[in-house]
């Protein structure tokens, strides 16, 4: 028989200026299996848990309801009290006769009515509820991060420092990212390489990272603390251990003139390559498409002049599979291809602005690749066309972002800062070029941010017109723009030799292809979604997942640096315990009844339910039956309300608890 | 119109082919049993017969009266079926709907059957007597809106061609009816039909997809559905056998035909099914799917009856 | 400063079934925002929406519930990635089933309520309410349960005979 203690909360007056909490009290006093019931002040403050605490030992209350405030307020607080007394947490249920009664009605009859019924309901459910042992599950204290770029790099090494093991995986040959590509990085205009190639550099010689360069992920597996990690590791046709980086390969290379992807296609690589000269690691990569070996089985040249033998021709791709415990995604971003629309994508406006067709029509990443002093033209800013300086440069922001109407309607938050670096960089190479910027509104928020964007106007001479452009088309050797200055509210137009798109900031491609793998989730755009968008800004809603840098939305340097190593932070926590506990509320399956339809394995959305063999003492197979990982399930009970025999049960919310309420109706 | 009598003379036929291929593939070895129908006692009348030797063979039929639905042999009524080894299964078109369902359902291996489809005019209605001919007014309301004369799918199909008149389709018919009344004439329909209802369970134990070893509606902690036969009770248990039908009942229309009671429990059925159809665009019975409809989900699903 | 309350008839006995992200949240904003609607809800609360049995609607209609609200995170904002999803299939096919053998649809209401929606919650809720007022005690399910069995459908003069003198 239950002993059960009802407590009724005054909750100062907020409750019993509308409920009669004394009649409520004496009226669930009557119930069946009630034991004691009482009202107080209250109930959450330390005498009131103390009065709750001492009726537990005195009146030896086998189940607990407190009548209060909502369960999001106050259940820890209650369960919290209940256990410290010595009675199981989940004994003890709450009944929300605040939020749900005596702040929303007014007449105190009905109120009082209504939460006596409240309560009788929990007390029904409370007699149900079971001893649930809080669930531990094993740690492996070694973490995957998904993506070389600065983000996966900052994870990684703060990870690492903090005495865990990494895994590093990246897709490229190298890391570095897009970061790597950047000539100067605002707003101190520091070079990016300069900054960027130590801690790439780092991540190479730290003991604790493991790195794989030229790999993806294949498949993952397992929940928080055990995930297994099948990575696929691209046949690279360089063994990575025998090459030493001394590049004669390339030198010797016979086909030079492939488009560098690093470069923006404007510089060229042999089939043999690294992406840029600082590439992490130091070894090359061949290009089979492009390879004479591959292609006609002839050449082998790279082979014959490689001392140390490390060229591999009949190198294959290799699948290795990594226990980790967390893991962070670090994936990135890359720009709007306004030049082509990609298969299936839902935005419009695609081959907008000349880009594609105008050759000196480019986006900010080739602006960069043309200002870097490492770049293709070694820092110069050229045409692409003909290789002549441009005089007048038109920058055009918001291309893609900000465009409902397009489909893209946030706003990628790097280009206001970058284009008026652009601006800057222009005006410190081509002393006698004019910069032009079209822009909607100037979003400068940050440190010395609006300094810097004032700046490319007052002390750098860019010219800012407010405005979009309407049309622009190829005249001669010139790219005529047209446009409208909104704060003068007269049509201009330029003769440029040279326009910049700030293109839209979207995730990499195949982000949703990796999410639908990690089982994580993401929005319309592919940015995978938080958890939390203010409270769990860096945790994916799957517990074990953390989101670093522009993968989650677009970012600059600083704020992913940030968020890489909140990520990591989340991840030493994680490792600084050896067991994890976790709520109790999951889903356990009756393996007498099942049948194994697998129904629940189905719509199950955490992957939580496995296949089980029960074979009887000569080991013939009796039947296969649903197993559910506790430490995967998320809790939902979707796979008990489809499971047709109900032999899969959510511990907290059994079907015996729920129609216990709906029959004391 | 009703006497128009059903051409079955390929029966015969079909009789023949079915023995034949029964016998190679037990004296081949390639199946343990054969799941079939024999001749009964009374004059016409037929029964499920579980046929191991090749010399049997000669036993199986397919005739009008072969009106039983022959999966539930292989899945909870397995008492004669050979543990181990294929098993070969005479299969109508409607039947062989519920054995995809349940091999999307983990319950069946397509592997471990070997189906010999029969082709099909049409069943009768009630087997009380046997004898009588196949017409438009004693074929099976469910023959009346067959698709499935011709098993697609199966090892071996006996190469003849039902002769399949145009029928006035039963259910659709019935559900029409129904739907234009009011909900309290609906309701009035269904309370005098489920009054009847006398929880014999014969619709549970003859339905192919209610293979679960505990029904939900036997449990007592907590008790889902009142267990006695009364009104309250009967229409609970109705309505939960056809919401857990919904997406898998191919309409084999067994629970009608065994009910002792005669509720139209097909029409319950044949309802949802259409109603999947045009929510979903999902038919029960045509291929092996991992996922039936109520098993997934589109993120554009109508929701209009959602505030 | 109370507004006079008007008396009714009839006050239906309405049951929440919710999920504890979104809509409960959405009902707790609307107690913190004061706002004010008929008492006659009860809510019950369950992790999501996916959890909800279509068996719990038809047994709160059993138990005399009046009407029956249903209610979960909008689609895309389940805490448990797709429950909801899951669930609106469920509930879109089992209205139908409930339609079909005569239950009047206006005595069930489904909404997506998320946590911000504090006023959306009255919204449905008074709505509902009201509704089932107008229409009256849901009296089908409370009168089968009245009743004793005795099958009329074989209403032989034996039968009649044998059933009076039992």
């Amino acid at each position: 028989m239950s002993r059960i203690g009802v407590f009724i909360c005054h909750c100062g007056e907020n409750i019993s200026r509308t409920v009669d909490v004394e009649r409520v009290a004496a009226e669930v006093g009557k119930l069946p299996g009630v034991a004691f019931a009482t009202d107080y002040k209250y109930m959450c403050s330390d005498p009131g848990q103390g009065l709750l605490k001492k009726a537990i030992r005195e009146e030896r209350l086998s189940h607990v309801v407190v009548a209060a405030c909502s369960p999001r307020m106050h259940e820890k607080t209650f369960r919290k009290a209940v256990e410290s007394a010595g009675l199981n947490p989940f004994l003890c249920e709450m009944a929300n006769i605040r939020e749900h009664c005596s702040w929303v009605h007014q007449d105190r009859k009905e109120a009082t009515v209504k939460a006596i019924e409240l309560v009788g309901m929990m007390v029904e459910r409370v007699k149900k509820n079971r001893v649930l042992p809080t669930i531990t599950v094993p740690v492996t204290k070694r973490a995957l991060v998904i993506g070389g770029g600065i983000a996966g790099i900052q994870a990684a090494l703060d990870i690492a420092d903090a005495g865990y093991e990494v895994i590093l995986v990246e897709r490229e040959p190298s890391i570095g990212g897009h970061m790597a590509q950047l000539s100067e990085t605002f707003p101190t205009l520091d070079c990016s390489q300069c900054i960027m190639t130590p801690k790439m550099v780092d991540v190479a010689n730290h003991p604790r990272i493991r790195l794989y360069t030229y790999a993806e992920i294949e498949r993952v597996e397992g929940y928080i603390g055990n995930f297994q990690v099948t990575v696929r590791r691209k046949a690279r046709s360089v063994i990575e251990e025998k090459c030493t980086g001394c590049g004669v390969c390339m030198e010797k290379c016979p086909v030079k003139k492939i488009p560098n992807k690093f470069d923006q296609n404007l510089g060229m690589r042999p089939a043999i390559y690294v992406p840029f000269p600082q590439a992490v690691p130091n070894t090359p990569v061949i290009d089979r498409e492009n390879c004479i070996k591959f292609k006609t089985g002839k050449c082998g040249v790279c082979r014959k002049v490689c001392g140390p033998g490390a060229v591999d021709y009949e190198q294959e791709d290799r699948l290795i599979v990594e226990p980790v415990g967390a893991i962070v995604v670090a994936t990135g971003f890359d720009l709007y291809s306004i030049e082509e629309k990609p298969k299936g994508s839902p935005i419009k406006g695609y081959g907008e602005f000349g880009h594609g067709r105008i050759p000196d029509v480019i986006d900010g990443m080739t602006f960069e690749r043309l200002a870097s002093a490492s770049g293709p033209t070694g820092g110069k800013i050229l045409r692409p066309s003909d290789g002549r300086e441009p005089k007048q440069i038109v920058f055009i922001q918001c291309v893609g972002s900000r465009a409902r109407e397009k489909g893209i309607s946030y706003c990628s938050k790097i280009c206001c800062m970058y284009t008026a670096k652009h601006t800057m960089l222009y005006h410190h190479k081509v002393h006698d070029g004019q910069a032009y910027v079209f822009f909607m509104d100037a979003r400068t928020p940050g440190k010395n941010y609006d300094e810097f964007w004032r700046r490319s106007i007052e002390e750098e001479e860019a010219v800012y017109i407010r405005g979009m452009v309407s049309r622009l088309y190829q005249k001669g050797d010139k790219i005529v723009v047209m446009g409208s200055d909104i704060a003068v509210g007269v049509q201009v137009e330029i003769e440029a030799d040279m326009v910049v798109l700030a293109t839209a900031v979207q995730p990499q491609k195949g982000a949703d292809a990796l999410a639908q793998k990690l089982g994580i989730s993401y929005d319309k755009y592919n940015f995978y979604s938080e958890a939390h968008a203010k409270l769990r800004p860096v945790e994916c809603a799957t517990a074990g997942i953390y989101l670093a840098g522009a993968c989650q939305g677009p970012k600059d340097i600083p704020d992913t640096v940030s968020q890489a190593s909140a990520a990591a932070a989340k991840v030493i926590i994680l490792f600084a315990r050896d067991q994890l506990e976790r709520e109790p509320i999951v889903a356990r399956v009756r393996e007498a009844g099942c049948v194994g339809c697998f129904y629940c394995k189905k719509v199950c959305p955490y992957g939580a339910v496995e296949e089980k063999e029960i074979r009887d003492r000569q080991g013939n197979l009796v039947k296969v039956v649903a197993y559910v990982n506790p430490g995967v399930c998320g809790g939902c009970g979707t796979c008990q309300a489809t499971c047709p025999s109900k032999s899969v049960e959510l511990d907290g919310y059994t079907d015996e608890q729920i129609v216990a309420m709906i029959e004391a109706l | 119109m009703h006497d128009n009598p059903i051409d079955t003379s390929i029966y015969a036929a079909v009789t023949e082919a079915i023995q034949g291929e029964a016998r190679r593939i037990l004296s081949e070895g390639h199946v343990a049993a054969v799941v079939g129908y024999a001749a009964a006692r009374r004059k016409g009348s037929a029964q499920p017969v579980v046929v191991t030797r090749a010399d049997d063979a000669g036993k199986l039929i397919f005739s009008a009266a072969c009106v039983n639905n022959l999966a539930v042999y292989l899945t909870k009524a397995r008492k004669e079926i050979p543990k181990s080894g294929k098993i070969g299964i005479v299969v109508k078109g409607c039947d062989l709907k519920a054995l995809v369902g349940l091999m999307g359902e983990s319950q069946l291996k397509r592997e471990e059957l070997y189906l010999i489809g029969v082709p099909c005019a049409g069943v009768l209605a009630s087997t009380i007597q046997p004898d009588t001919a196949l017409t438009a007014g004693t074929i099976a309301p469910k023959c009346r809106e067959c698709d499935a004369h011709l098993p697609t799918g199966c090892d071996f199909v006996p190469a003849r061609q039902p002769v399949t008149p145009e029928l006035e389709k039963h259910y659709s018919a019935e559900i029409a009816r129904l739907e234009a009344m009011t909900p309290a004439e609906r309701w009035a329909y269904w309370k005098g039909q489920f009054k009847k209802c006398i929880k014999c369970y014969a619709c549970r134990q003859v339905c192919p997809f209610c293979f679960c070893e505990q029904c939900l509606c036997d449990r007592n902690k907590p008790q889902m559905v009142e267990t006695t036969p009364r009104p309250a009770g009967n229409f609970a248990w109705h309505i939960v056998r056809a919401m857990h039908l919904a997406g898998r009942c191919a309409g084999c229309a067994e629970c009608e035909r065994v009910c002792p009671m005669d509720i139209p429990l097909n029409l319950l059925n044949r309802k949802m099914a259409k109603e999947l159809k045009e929510l979903y665009d999902y038919e029960a019975g045509f291929e092996v799917r991992e996922k039936g409809p109520l098993a997934t989900y589109d993120e554009k699903d109508d929701q209009s009856f959602i505030k | 400063m109370h507004p006079e309350k008007t008396k009714h008839a009839f006050e239906p006995k309405i049951i929440a079934f919710v999920c504890t992200w979104c809509t409960y949240a959405g009902a707790d904003l609307a107690g913190t925002s004061r706002m004010q609607y008929p008492a006659n809800v009860r809510v019950l609360k369950f992790p999501c929406t996916g959890r909800i049995d279509p068996v719990f609607i038809l047994k709160a209609f059993q138990q005399g519930a009046d009407g029956v609200l249903v209610s979960g995170c909008h689609p895309g904002d389940c805490h448990y990635i797709a429950g909801n999803f899951h669930a609106r299939r469920r509930f879109a096919a089992f209205r139908k089933l409930l339609e079909f053998v005569g239950v009047d649809l206006g005595r069930l209401q489904f909404s997506w309520v998320s946590a911000a929606e504090g006023g959306k919650w009255v919204e449905m809720v008074t709505g509902l309410t009201e509704r089932v007022r107008l229409m009256g005690p849901m009296q089908e399910f409370k009168e089968l349960a009245l009743e004793e069995q005795w099958s009329g459908a074989i209403n032989t003069p034996e039968l009649q005979e044998a059933y009076n003198s039992i």
